[in-house]
């Protein structure tokens, strides 16, 4: 027992364990085992060929190895106790006792053995098959052979000579009782057979065929013996151990019993003899049983696993395959991709040259690093070279700019790099000098790019040659200012009149235009007023427009006439001015009587506009324009009467030419939307403009606009600077107002040469060398006219200039004088009665 | 000259006839005056200034008429003032007592034959 529990069992090991926790399923078990071997025992005895008590086929071995085996040799009480039932009967208790230690030792040391080399129950090796014959067979059972012979020939059941014999009987019975029960009882354990029905009947067909063929060979005296070979051979390749065990054992027992019985091989020869056939025929069987079995068994291993490894190579090769054919797609969609992105990426760079062309627009990259700088093909071409005629460096890239200028693209860049973030350059205009001399103007962007620390990596810009735009700026403006400043900055101040005027130069860089005009005020209180066009744009037409207005202001104090006013421009044109082609509205207008003359000359025709009476053209007076030859000079005059509250427009074309339209659309349009206009003039001329021309400004557009107002609808008020020359236009405004009022012209003279007295002394005397005010208001009350003129100043005694005639005036034209002076200054209140008959009161001196 | 005034002359023999047109005031008195001395030759020994045509004068414009008369009278010159009655001139004049200072005639040709007489007159005293 004790050897029990030290070796290690790799058949069921809780035996041992089962015995401490279950002695009564131990104490079973090793009664089976003794029953199992004394029966086997009995039943081996019968084939014995000596004394009953040697045969050459003794199966208790095999079922004592199983035993042990498959259970443990824990359980060798059993063997021995079986061994000793069995021999008890056949010698006296001693030598029982004896055979049986042998009989358990031999298959004790077996199973020993077995387990020790790694003995697989299956034997579905051919190592098993050689395991179990040598070791557990042969080798072991020279043991119980040498005990059981032994004890014999000490018990004298034996003789000397005959030991020889009795212990290969007993040698080669116990190894045939391993070889051919031992395969059978173990293939019994195996795991429950899978096996089809058909594969059940034939395994069965098998075994019963080796039942008769070995009977059949065992009941004739021929020597057919071999015959059963085959089929053993047959059921091994079958079935393997499952039925090569089996067969072997009915084989091997028809033999054993044949034996014993003296049947067909049998019957003839010795005891010896019988017995070298009958062991030679068993270990055939079990030697041909065994190794067949597990050759098979190996090779069928060995084949499925081979074609398990092929079938999983297969598989592989499949997966791999796929993955192969997967990444192969994938490749050539990659392929075809890059293609694309190249043929992309080349068209946009094509088109990028293209735009740049088109744009002159140049760019450049500076990887600052390597100092090494990248020029796009334009950039070349803006400096006079050939696309990418040679490597550049930041140096290099400057190379043509001229001096200063190179002075300041270095500070700009330095500041920007010290500067040390990613960040956008300021513009820069610079001027760069081609190889064959051309001076250009370029104006340059650029940005720069640091890396994670803040160390400049690259600055990439962009460059335009602005030469031309530089060029065309430059005189855009000076046309733009010499045409501001031709045209008058103020209107004069016209009591009664309401004027304003808009000038809107073309939006685009070259459309200056040669629109003006002028308002005047002109002697006995005239005003005059002029618009015109001078054809061509730019600085010429600017410089012609000015001198136009110069000759026309000249002319016009010279002569009443508009229309030899426009006949001496005409001459002028002609004969003297910077001009092709001008054309002019000049028009005067007379405040007192409300009458308009003008003269046109080729030039859109006034527009007059009667409160709600709607607008009309003055389509009269036309001539052809300045510098048209072969036209007569003499015209006349259009007058108009243009009523008070009426407004006249006068316009360049600018206001009435749009593209797609007509002419005549464009003063139908206008004059539609002059009619429903506002009464305010300065409102009235922004919404013409806003509807008429909107922000899109192709040509220059000048508007004038007038309106008489009624003076004597309200008190006159007058502010105006107390200087000599506001006199004369003082007075017009006056004589007016009070032709307005009915004052006969007698009484109109009388106020209008006291006021004029007034007003002249504020002047002379109330501010000296300063800047003053001089206010006036007149006021018709019951009758009366009250002037009040005021100063804010400090009078000055008289230098006798006037010699009191001027207070006589006053005093003698008026019928009540009142001065009130002080030291925020003077006010004279002169009234004057409107009735006739005051003036017969005053006593004159004839 | 200024827009506000202007003058023409006409010179018959001794006499000179001064027009004055527009208006005097104090912003051109002085350039009105220095063109009627300017139009008026050495050798005119009797001047008549017309104020038929002036629509304005005030007080700066008597200083002025003043003055010339004195400046002639000192050159042994006489000088006659032309003023319609009723004119906006002629109530300036009456109302200054300019009448009794220097001669002054409701038309021209009273003033063309009062000054031969009183040149004959002066030439025959």
């Amino acid at each position: 027992m004790g050897a029990g529990e030290s070796t290690p069992l790799k058949t069921p090991g809780g035996l041992a364990q089962t015995f401490r926790s279950d002695p009564l399923n131990y104490m079973a078990k090793t009664l089976i085992v003794a029953s199992a071997y004394y029966l086997s025992a009995r039943l081996g005895l019968r084939v014995a060929l000596i004394e009953r008590n040697v045969t050459p086929l003794w199966p208790p071995t095999g079922i004592a190895l199983v035993a042990f085996l498959v259970f443990g040799r824990a359980l060798w009480p059993g063997v021995a106790l079986g061994a000793f039932a069995v021999n008890l009967p056949i010698t006296n208790g001693l030598a029982a006792a004896a055979t049986a230690a042998g009989n358990t030792l031999a298959p004790l040391a077996a199973a020993s053995l077995l387990i020790r080399v790694g003995f697989r129950r299956e034997i579905d090796r051919l190592w098993d098959a050689v395991d179990i014959v040598f070791l557990g067979a042969l080798l072991s059972m020279l043991i119980s052979a040498s005990v059981g012979a032994g004890t014999l020939l000490v018990s004298g059941v034996i003789s000397a000579h005959e030991f020889p014999a009795a212990w290969a009987v007993w040698w080669t019975g116990d190894a045939m009782g391993v070889l051919v029960v031992a395969p059978f009882l173990l293939s019994l354990f195996q795991r429950p057979w899978s096996g089809s029905l058909r594969e059940r009947a034939e395994g069965a067909a098998l075994l019963l065929l080796v039942a008769v063929v070995s009977l059949l060979v065992m009941n004739t005296d021929r020597g057919l013996m071999f015959l059963v070979i085959p089929i053993l051979g047959w059921t091994a390749w079958r079935f393997q151990q499952r039925g090569a065990a089996p067969a072997a054992l009915i084989a091997a027992g028809i033999a054993s019993w044949a034996a014993a019985q003296g049947l067909g091989p049998f019957r003839q020869g010795t005891l010896f003899e019988k017995m070298i056939t009958l062991q030679s025929f068993d270990a055939t069987v079990a030697f041909s049983s065994l190794f067949f079995a597990a050759l098979v068994t190996e090779r069928m291993r060995d084949r499925e696993a081979l074609e398990r490894a092929a079938d999983e190579l297969e598989m592989r090769v499949t997966r791999r395959t796929a993955e192969l054919s997967a990444a192969n797609e994938l490749l050539k969609r990659e392929i075809v991709e890059r293609h694309e992105t190249d043929r992309r990426l080349r068209q946009r760079e094509g088109q990028l040259a293209e735009a740049q062309e088109a744009a002159q627009v140049g760019s450049w990259e500076w990887l600052i690093p390597e100092n090494r700088v990248s020029w796009s093909d334009e950039m070349f071409r803006i400096h006079g070279f050939l696309p990418q005629e040679f490597p550049l460096t930041f140096e290099k890239a400057l190379a043509q700019v001229a001096e200063d200028d190179v002075v300041r693209i270095r500070a700009s860049v330095k500041a920007a790099l010290e500067r040390g973030r990613g960040q956008h350059l300021p513009d820069i205009e610079y001027r760069i000098v081609r190889p064959d001399g051309v001076e250009r103007v370029l104006r340059g962007k650029a940005k720069l790019n640091v890396g994670s620390n803040g160390q400049p990596l690259r600055m990439i810009g962009t460059v335009q040659d602005v030469t031309e735009s530089k060029m065309a700026e430059r005189e855009h403006r000076i046309a733009e200012t010499l045409q501001r400043s031709l045209l008058p900055d103020r209107l004069p101040e016209v009591p009664g009149v309401m004027l304003t005027a808009r000038y809107v130069p073309a939006t685009s860089d070259m459309e200056i235009g040669g629109d003006w005009y002028d308002v005047m005020q002109l002697p006995d209180g005239l005003v005059g007023l002029a618009i015109g066009d001078v054809a061509g744009h730019g600085l010429r037409a600017a410089s012609t427009m000015g001198q136009m207005r110069m000759a026309l202001r000249v002319c016009a104090l010279e002569e009443r006439s508009p229309n030899r006013v426009v006949t001496r421009l005409r001459h002028l044109v002609r004969g003297q001015l910077d001009a092709d082609f001008a054309t002019l509205v000049y028009l005067v207008f007379d405040p007192d009587s409300g009458m308009v003359r003008f003269a046109n000359a080729g030039h859109p025709p006034p527009l007059v506009v009667r409160g709600t009476d709607g607008a009309t053209y003055l389509e009269g007076g036309l001539g052809p324009p300045l510098g048209a030859v072969g036209f007569p000079d003499h015209h006349l005059d259009v007058t108009y009467h243009l009523a008070a509250g009426s407004t006249l427009f006068l316009f360049t074309d600018g206001l009435v030419e749009r593209r797609g339209a007509t002419i005549r659309d464009g003063l139908d349009r206008l004059k539609t939307l002059v009619a429903v206009s506002d009464e305010d003039l300065e409102a009235m001329c922004d919404h013409l403009l806003f509807e008429m021309v909107g922000s899109d400004v192709s040509d220059d557009v000048a508007l004038l606009a007038f309106r008489p107002v009624l003076l004597a609808r309200e008190p006159l008020l007058l502010r105006l600077p107390a200087e000599p020359h506001v006199l004369a236009p003082f007075r017009w405004t006056l004589r007016r107002w009070l032709r307005e009022i009915g004052a006969s012209p007698q009484i109109a003279n009388d106020i209008l040469v006291a006021s004029g007295e007034a007003c002249a002394n504020v002047i002379q005397h109330a501010y000296g060398a300063k800047e003053g005010l001089l206010e006036v208001d007149l006021v018709v009350l019951d009758g009366t006219v009250e002037v009040t003129v005021r100063d804010r100043g400090a009078w000055r005694p008289s230098d006798g200039r006037g010699t009191g005639y001027g207070e006589r005036l006053i005093r003698g034209l008026m019928d009540s004088v009142d001065v009130k002076s002080g030291s925020g200054g003077t006010v004279v209140r002169m009234r004057r009665r409107l009735q006739a008959g005051s003036q017969g009161e005053r006593a004159r001196p004839h | 000259m200024s827009e506000l005034a202007r003058i023409d002359a006409e010179h018959r023999g001794s006499l000179c006839v001064i027009r004055l047109h527009g208006e005097v005031d104090i912003s051109n008195d002085r350039e009105v005056l220095a063109a009627i001395e300017t139009a008026v030759p050495h050798s005119a020994l009797r001047l008549i200034v017309d104020l038929t045509h002036t629509t304005y004068l005030d007080s700066a414009g008597l200083a002025l008429l003043l003055r010339l008369a004195e400046r002639l009278q000192a050159r042994r010159q006489q000088m006659r003032i032309v003023a319609p009655l009723g004119s906006p001139v002629r109530t300036v004049l009456e109302l200054t007592g300019m009448l009794g200072v220097i001669p002054v005639e409701g038309r021209l040709e009273d003033a063309v034959r009062e000054s031969e007489q009183g040149d004959g007159r002066q030439e025959s005293s």
